[in-house]
């Protein structure tokens, strides 16, 4: 009986002290108390200035207020993709978050020190994605106009980086991954294939899973033609790991549940979904549908080689 | 006839040409009626001047004004001491997403750090007129962001930068002096122990993107480069509002990790031109959360007049009021009238009004720190585009004469009011 007790201090405790680490959540994202004046922060219920009873017509402007490169109000500077400061060691691994250490998002303005060659648009004025809907190649229209709510909650989140749980009208689901003490801001703890699954909510022509469906088109569900799949272990096709062996000092990410067996290729391990600032010149400038940098991490189509290594 | 008879009957002795004029010039009057017009021909005259006199000063104030075009405080002699908000005069553009402003002891020329665009720190003059531009030497605008800005009595521009964790100091002219790489640790105190002492002729850069220190030579070459200051050399920290007091004392606040604190330098350390043994007695307070004790994002600390330290305390929406000796006395402008959703800089005008740029709010919040318990007076500006509409302001600046300059982030512009 007394060992029980102890098992389940020492669980209620462990749960309190993972609730402690929570990352995103918290300060004005959300645990807002009945009395809070936080909601006035962001909102006026009659003098409104922008939807969502916004306090400012823009909410790309109301976000980086806060997250802008002047990062006066906190450490993630979206603009330019950076963590801007070290994390204590007593929250979050301060040996492995160096400061300015590059955001997995990537930035809106810069990145990597230099000016974004493709970002996704969240001021508001893009009103369709590549793939919503329609074949891959063409764009179709989305629920609302795209902007950094599309797809995080300001009001906190179940999902990891206060990611919405219903994007698009669809309901996702990006469990965040605690590797424990080691844990940083600047390493990847994406769970599995969902982190496919939240961007599929708009790109669904994208989500292709099954194996083949880059030669097979009985494996393709959508059209527009053969496309890489998703959601697959890295050591397919005999791979060497993009995450841990690279190439040439060059890596990329893989979704972590803690089985190095089980690291899948998302959609994240390729592309930045915030914006990059990578090359493309020879053959992989102008590539179709859009004709930039498509997001990717790495200049012209190292991505292709960091894992497939011809 | 008669009555000029009458007239010499009741002044016999009095010469009669005086009255002959004037009776030339009104006809026939009575004595008593000359009396009465010479004094109206007295009091027309002192009109007149009078007259004259207003004209004058019109004409002086005018041609003072097209020379210098600022409220004219010194010729009321009694002090206003009604609180009123001040109105819009115009705005000033060419500026990308403005954040920090600082103004020259002098008032003759207004520092502006940009955010966004190239990041520069431009500089105006009092009418919004373009001056010049610096930037960190050596850096590119996706390495820098200069943030907030201040002058000492000496012109020296301190400002805060927040992509290369450092306090770049430069002289009134924008040229590089020295640079706070810690919160007790400066450029010069570095590249002088790397020459044993003696800091080399020229000047220094420093990149902590290249990690790298630059020595360059008078005319601006690289003459020698040397590695960054190593991680054990200075402590991490994350500088962002930066603030001298009247005395000199310099006051930063930090952001690192847990320890969102204010910094307070002694005037004797920073006024020093001689950086290389930059020790100085720090006073450092606060931690991160949201206790009442504790900052979130504090963006910026001044000092009232009687001796209160009042800090925004950015993200618990709230000013924190300590003592010198960085006790904490209490929190203000919390909730209820005057209270604040995300404070970032601020700025005390000569009577001890405290100026709150609230950048959710959209506007300023005006408070009277003249007294033991402060008091909220009145907010000014709104949301929106228009003149005199605020976009996520961010900072504020006050010359002396009672004009303000806020950055208007968002609709990148500096907005001057005046009271």
């Amino acid at each position: 009986m007394k060992r029980a007790v102890w098992i389940l201090a020492f669980i209620v405790g462990l749960a309190v002290w993972s609730s402690g680490t929570v990352w995103a959540n918290g300060g004005p994202h959300g645990d807002y108390t009945a009395t809070t004046d936080a909601c006035a922060g962001c909102h006026r219920a009659h003098t409104a200035q922008g939807p969502r009873l916004l306090t400012s017509p823009s909410t790309y402007d109301l976000c980086m207020s806060c997250h802008g490169s002047a990062g006066t109000g906190a450490d993630t500077n979206v603009a330019d993709g950076y963590f801007l400061s070290t994390r204590s060691s007593s929250t979050i691994g301060e040996t492995n978050t160096l400061d300015n250490a590059p955001l997995l998002g990537g930035g809106f303005v810069n990145y990597d020190g230099a000016a974004v060659t493709s970002t996704h648009d969240v001021t508001g004025t893009v009103t369709a994605a590549w793939g919503n809907g329609v074949d891959r190649g063409q764009t179709g229209n989305l629920a609302e106009g795209l902007d950094c709510a599309s797809c995080h909650n300001p009001h906190g989140s179940t999902n990891y980086r206060i990611l919405q749980t219903t994007v698009n009208n669809v309901t996702v689901q990006v469990t965040d991954y605690d590797p424990g003490p080691n844990k940083d801001y600047d390493t990847e703890n994406w769970t599995t294939a969902e982190l496919s699954s939240f961007c599929a909510a708009c790109h669904q022509s994208y989500h292709e899973t099954a194996a083949g469906t880059g030669s097979d088109p009985t494996a393709l569900t959508y059209g527009g033609g053969f496309t890489h799949r998703v959601d697959m272990p890295f050591s397919y096709d005999g791979n060497a790991n993009p995450e841990t062996t690279g190439l040439g000092g060059f890596t990329l990410p893989l979704a972590d549940n803690g089985a190095t067996a089980d690291q899948l290729v998302v959609c994240t391990t390729c592309h930045l979904p915030h914006g990059t600032s990578a090359q493309m010149t020879g053959f992989a400038n102008g590539v179709g549908p859009a004709g930039d940098s498509a997001l990717l991490r790495l200049d012209n189509r190292g991505v292709c080689q960091v894992c497939h290594q011809k | 006839m008669s009555e000029h008879r009458d007239t010499e009957n009741l002044r016999p002795n009095a010469p009669s040409l005086e009255n002959e004029d004037i009776a030339s010039v009104f006809g026939t009057v009575t004595e008593d009626e000359v009396k009465l017009r010479k004094r109206q021909l007295l009091w027309l005259l002192l009109l007149l001047v009078l007259l004259l006199l207003c004209l004058c000063a019109t004409v002086y104030l005018f041609i003072r004004y097209l020379q210098k075009p600022e409220p004219l405080p010194e010729l009321v002699p009694v002090p206003v001491e009604a609180n009123y908000p001040p109105h819009y005069l115009f705005s000033i553009y060419g500026v990308d997403e403005p954040v920090g402003v600082a103004l020259s002891p002098e008032g003759d020329r207004i520092y502006v750090a940009e955010s966004a665009g190239e990041r520069l720190i431009k500089v105006f003059d009092p009418e919004g007129n373009f001056l010049f531009s610096f930037a960190p030497p050596r850096t590119t605008s996706p390495q820098r962001v200069p943030v907030y800005l201040a002058t000492d009595a000496w012109g020296r521009v301190y400002v805060s930068d927040r992509l290369q964790h450092a306090v770049f100091v430069y002289d009134r002219d924008g040229n590089f002096l020295d640079a706070l790489l810690a919160p007790d640790f400066t450029l010069s105190e570095y590249v002088a122990h790397a020459f044993e002492g003696e800091l080399p002729e020229g000047t220094f850069a420093f990149n902590l993107f290249e990690q790298t220190v630059y020595v360059l030579s008078p005319d601006g070459e690289v003459a020698q480069t040397l590695p960054a200051p190593p991680r054990e050399m200075r402590d991490p920290w994350a500088p962002l509002g930066v603030y001298i007091d009247p005395t000199g004392r310099l006051f930063l606040t930090d952001v690192i990790g847990e320890e969102h604190r204010v910094l307070v330098y002694p005037a004797e350390a920073i006024m020093r031109d001689d950086w290389t043994n930059f020790d100085p007695p720090v006073l450092s307070f606060g931690t991160a959360g949201e206790e009442e004790d504790q900052f979130l994002f504090p963006n910026m600390a001044v000092v009232d007049a009687l001796g209160r330290i009042i800090v925004s305390d950015g993200n618990n929406g709230r000013l924190s009021v300590w003592d010198e000796q960085g006790n904490f006395l209490y929190l203000f402008a919390a909730v209820g009238d005057g209270g604040l959703n995300l404070p970032r800089g601020m700025e005390l005008d000569d009577r001890q009004r405290l100026h709150v740029v609230d950048t959710v709010g959209q506007g300023v919040r005006v408070y009277d720190f003249s007294v033991p318990e402060p008091q909220y007076l009145f907010t000014f500006g709104t949301p929106g585009k228009l003149d005199g509409q605020f976009n996520f302001p961010v900072d504020i600046a006050i010359t002396p004469e009672g004009r303000l300059y806020i950055t208007d982030r968002a609709n990148n512009r500096v907005q001057v009011w005046s009271y």
